[in-house]
């Protein structure tokens, strides 16, 4: 039955004949009248192009090398810099044409690949991996010892990410196009974490390993006046974390806690969590009349967790509660959760006069994490004070969020278009405990009423303005530093003055306060940049780009042990400018020399006063046709006022050979 | 009924024959004969452009919009020029930039429309109506080179291309990429569609989607989706940008505060609340008072005993 199903399902796919919609796969230069040699690419033309960038890249770090390696990361030895190539299968076999980037192999701490594969009107194919090196190891970050000078490298880790992504689609530019993807996102790594102990915390060693698989599969629609994509996926998830310890540690507190001193001597920690889910979306858009456009989605999905969790300790630690003493515990907890999450949102255009256009949405998000389990926690040693303490674990999260949105838009001129609009946004969450109502457990509302405007001019082609007001006045928000009483500027401006210099200004800000008795949050952020684009001649063009961008934070807490109110206070005032000048050289033979030179710089003061500056140059200097001699050299400079000891430079220069046909 | 048996004959009324292909255009378009009889003196194929627009001409040659001048189901056989352009006997006759339309020099909605007439009814284009591009008049062409890119479609495909297209107008955006933490842009490991939908998303700045209405982050970070015992509300309610600034940031871990401490203080603040079931209190993170002394550095980074700050499987304080 169910292969006639799929064959009766077949016989209709396989009739269609593409719609209007132009097919991704790149059409043939003319068409020669000889329908036999019909060829997507002329026969002067080669059918394997691409360039291939290999070299070698030497480098010297001086200062910190572990920051060095957190914010740059790059190392020394032979590297595939970059690959693109291109087939074009005369013969259409397989393919209609196949192309496929790779950037950074080596060595290098991010690695990509990128393969299309396309046969008109039969499928696209694409696959995309990348594989990242996550370094981050800062004294300043997480060590609470540092000024008594033991660092023990806390939240340090070294991890790798695997990403892979594959998607097929079958029959693309017909009606109907079926598609099937995967999707692959792997982590594994080691670093240091904390071990958490009443009044201690101790720095041991960690290692993680995850894996989530993403499977979906669904079909596009395409029809006349409307559109429908109807997926359905489902993801599963492997993630393990072990800590672990078998040395004596005196973790992070050397103060004796009535006369004792805690340590740790031995640590087995483990999470065992696995997890899936399934979701499901359905898409559409329709245009039943010229004058109005629809669209609307549904997206379900149903995340769930479950873990095993497992706990062996042995040292001298201490039960703060009971001001109990131990040698060996034991731990073990498990649990498991859901998260049904809907999101919903239907919209449309109308053009009701030529002038005038209405774009009105609404939209509601509604999720509800409920999770139970028990943690057991047993002392084991001494006998003498054994002691067993089982905690029912529950844990609930409640968001329900709605928008609705309108914008008008009125073409006053040919040149000038004017934008009004309302959007209120309301909702509730609620925080706490599955099972017991009490303290910690806390439910709260959204109610933002916000008014939007916009302008935007066109006075000729050469000069564009485009500016965006959103102000809000909230009743609640659910945070203290959410969008409360906010206003949002947003402006650009461009101008081409000749045809070879192009300017343009952008300025944005965002003020919002929350008057909450005690907090009084006060936030201001402001970036002004200004870019140019010159080519003076042919053989010179320069880009310049200069940012300058303050921030402004204030907010009032209760310290934590005496409760006397105090302020937060963040400032971040940046000036960044970054530029490019490319210098054609004189040439021989045909072949050009180029040379360009340039690079960015960062400077901010405020609470961490940083410099970063990045210089480079390059030179591009071609032997022979195909082929040519590359060579970069590029500076890292980092500072930060607060944390001497983690500045870097590196001096990096990369040589190597590009071919291409 | 059985259900297997209303699906097969649901399969099998399905007519083969309905999946004839669409026209050029929604409403119906007329066919190039059909627009032939109806303006005989309108149109006069793309091969009549050539030799005044050579270069656009050729390299129109390579681009996926060929297929409209190829294919006679699309309506527009050997008249793709004019598919956009409109009627261009008396551009031809004249030579008047005044005599044909031109789309760059129309007002985006309505340039947007003219591509919107076969491409609307499409996937991508489903959050269009939310999208900020398209409300604050950025046509597809601002993106999209029309007659230019080649064989390469009709907008940038490499990371490299695609964050210069975007920085040429979010340039304060991609300033903060030249801050020291950051996401891997500058270095071509990601692209900004790997993050935002260009053409619009349910989801607050064009983000991504992952697993039908997840933020796109889990796309990469899946070990911090959960669902956990213990969520930390942020995380769902606002999203990484709670705590992160993902462009970049001279803060470690690209935090939004350069101390852990006040991040988490800013929202647990302490602020006195009624005891019990709290129901509207000033912003959700009340917690009873902690008596942490900050002066001491073990409190000083929260993340350091509060280690599961994205959420926690076993523990309600996020300690393990």
């Amino acid at each position: 039955m169910r292969l006639a199903l799929a064959v009766l399902a077949t016989i209709p796919l396989l009739g269609q004949t593409p719609a209007q919609t132009p097919a991704p796969a790149p059409t043939p230069a003319p068409v020669p009248a000889d329908a036999s040699s019909a060829s997507p690419t002329p026969t002067t033309e080669q059918w394997i192009t691409g360039t291939v960038d290999f070299g070698f890249r030497f480098t010297s770090v001086g200062g910190d090398n572990d920051v060095y390696r957190s914010v740059v990361n790059l190392g020394q030895g032979p590297r595939l810099l970059g690959l693109d190539l291109t087939i074009v299968d005369p013969k259409k076999r397989l393919f209609d044409r196949l192309d496929v980037r790779a950037s950074n192999w080596g060595g290098d701490p991010y690695n990509t690949i990128h393969l299309d594969a396309s046969k008109r009107g039969i499928y696209d194919f694409n696959f995309d991996y990348r594989d990242v090196a996550y370094f981050s190891l800062l004294p300043s970050f997480a060590d609470p010892l540092l000024g008594t000078g033991i660092v023990l490298d806390e939240d340090s880790y070294f991890a790798r990410r695997r990403m892979s992504d594959f998607q097929l689609d079958l029959l693309p530019g017909h009606r109907i196009v079926p598609y099937l993807a995967y999707g692959r996102d792997s982590g594994q790594g080691t670093g240091i974490t904390t071990f958490e102990s009443d009044t201690n915390s101790y720095p041991v060693a960690d290692q993680m390993f995850d894996k989530t698989d993403n499977y979906r599969g669904g079909v596009h629609l395409e029809f006349n006046r409307f559109h429908v994509t109807l997926e359905q996926g489902g993801t599963t998830l492997r993630d393990d974390q072990q800590a672990y310890d078998s040395t004596l540690n005196y973790g992070n507190s050397y103060v004796p806690y009535f006369g004792q001193t805690l340590d740790l001597t031995n640590l087995a920690q483990a999470y065992g969590i696995r997890g899936s889910s399934i979701y499901s979306k359905a898409l559409f858009t329709a245009n039943p009349f010229s004058w109005l456009d629809v669209s609307g989605q549904f997206l379900y999905s149903l995340p769930n967790t479950s873990v095993n969790y497992t706990q062996f300790d042995t040292g001298n630690l201490v039960l703060e509660q009971a001001i109990l003493f131990y040698t060996g515990e034991q731990a073990l907890g498990f649990a498991a959760g859901k998260q049904p999450h809907t999101t919903a949102s239907l919209g449309f255009e109308l053009r009701p006069l030529k002038r005038v256009r209405v774009l009105q949405t609404w939209m509601t998000d509604r999720m509800h994490t409920a999770a139970a389990g028990l943690f057991t926690g047993m002392i084991l040693q001494p006998v003498s004070a054994t002691l067993n303490t089982p905690t029912v674990l529950s844990g609930l999260l409640v968001l329900n969020y709605n928008q609705e949105e309108t914008d008008v838009f009125l073409d006053v001129t040919h040149k000038l278009t004017l934008r009004g609009g309302y959007r209120h946004e309301w909702g509730d969450a609620q925080t706490g405990n599955l099972l017991i109502a009490g303290p910690g457990q806390e439910s709260s509302e959204l109610r933002q009423q916000v008014g939007i405007a916009g302008i935007n001019f066109r006075a000729s082609q050469k000069l564009t303005f485009n500016g965006e007001f959103e102000g809000a006045a909230s009743d609640h928000a659910y945070f203290l530093t959410s969008l409360y009483n906010y206003q949002k500027m947003r402006a650009r401006a461009r101008y081409q003055i000749v045809s070879t210099l192009a300017l343009q200004a952008s300025f944005s800000l965002l003020n919002n306060e929350n008057p909450a008795a005690g907090a009084n949050y006060d936030f201001l952020s402001r970036q002004n940049s200004l870019s140019a684009s010159w080519t003076p001649s042919k053989r010179v063009s320069i880009l310049t780009e200069y940012t300058r961008s303050t921030l402004r934070s204030n907010i009032g807490y209760l310290d934590p042990e005496f409760l006397t109110p105090v302020a937060s206070l963040y400032r971040d005032n940046a000036h960044n400018a970054s530029a490019l000048i490319d210098l054609a050289l004189p040439g021989y033979a045909k072949l050009v020399p180029r040379l360009a030179f340039g690079g960015s710089l960062f400077i901010s003061s405020g609470s961490r006063p940083t410099t970063y500056y990045q210089p480079l140059a390059r030179l591009s200097l071609p032997l022979h046709k195909g082929l040519v001699w590359k060579s970069e050299y590029r500076y890292y400079g980092y500072d930060e006022a607060f944390y001497q000891y983690e500045g870097f430079r590196a001096h990096i220069l990369q040589t190597g050979l590009a071919i291409s046909r | 009924m059985s259900s297997n048996r209303f699906a097969a004959l649901i399969l099998l009324c399905w007519p083969a024959g309905a999946q004839t292909p669409a026209p050029a255009v929604p409403a119906p378009a007329p066919a190039p004969a059909a627009a032939a009889a109806a303006a005989p003196s309108g149109y006069v194929g793309s091969e009549t452009c050539q030799p005044c627009h050579e270069d656009i001409y050729n390299a129109f040659q390579k681009s996926p919009h060929k297929l409209v001048d190829t294919q006679k189901r699309r309506g527009w056989e050997g008249k793709a020029c004019e598919s956009c352009h409109g009627p261009g006997a008396a551009h031809a006759a004249s030579a008047e930039k005044a005599a044909i339309v031109n789309p760059a020099h129309l007002p985006p909605a309505e340039t947007d429309r003219d591509c919107l007439k076969c491409h609307l009814n499409q996937p991508t284009h489903i959050g269009r109506i939310q999208n900020s591009h398209a409300k604050n008049e950025v046509s597809c062409t601002a993106c999209h080179s029309i007659h230019a890119n080649g064989p390469n479609g009709l907008v940038p495909r490499k990371a490299v291309a695609i964050n210069e297209l975007c920085a040429g107008c979010h340039t304060a955006v991609w300033a903060e990429f030249q801050r020291p933490y950051k996401h891997r842009l500058p270095e071509a490991a990601m692209s900004c569609v790997d993050c935002h939908n260009p053409h619009g998303s349910i989801l607050r700045a064009s983000a991504q989607s992952y697993a039908a209405n997840e933020p796109g982050c889990f796309r990469c970070h899946g070990n911090l989706r959960g669902p956990f015992t213990f969520e930390h509300a942020p995380v769902r309610l606002e999203g990484c940008g709670a705590c992160h600034e993902p462009h970049g940031s001279a803060n470690p871990r690209m935090l939004a505060r350069a101390d852990v401490r006040f991040l988490c203080l800013e929202c647990h603040a302490n602020l006195p609340t009624a005891p019990g079931p709290i129901k509207n209190p000033p912003a959700l993170g009340g917690v009873p008072p902690a008596f942490h002394d900050l002066l001491s550095p073990q409190f000083q980074n929260c993340t350091v005993c509060h280690m599961k700050v994205h959420g926690s499987y076993v523990n309600q304080d996020l300690l393990r």
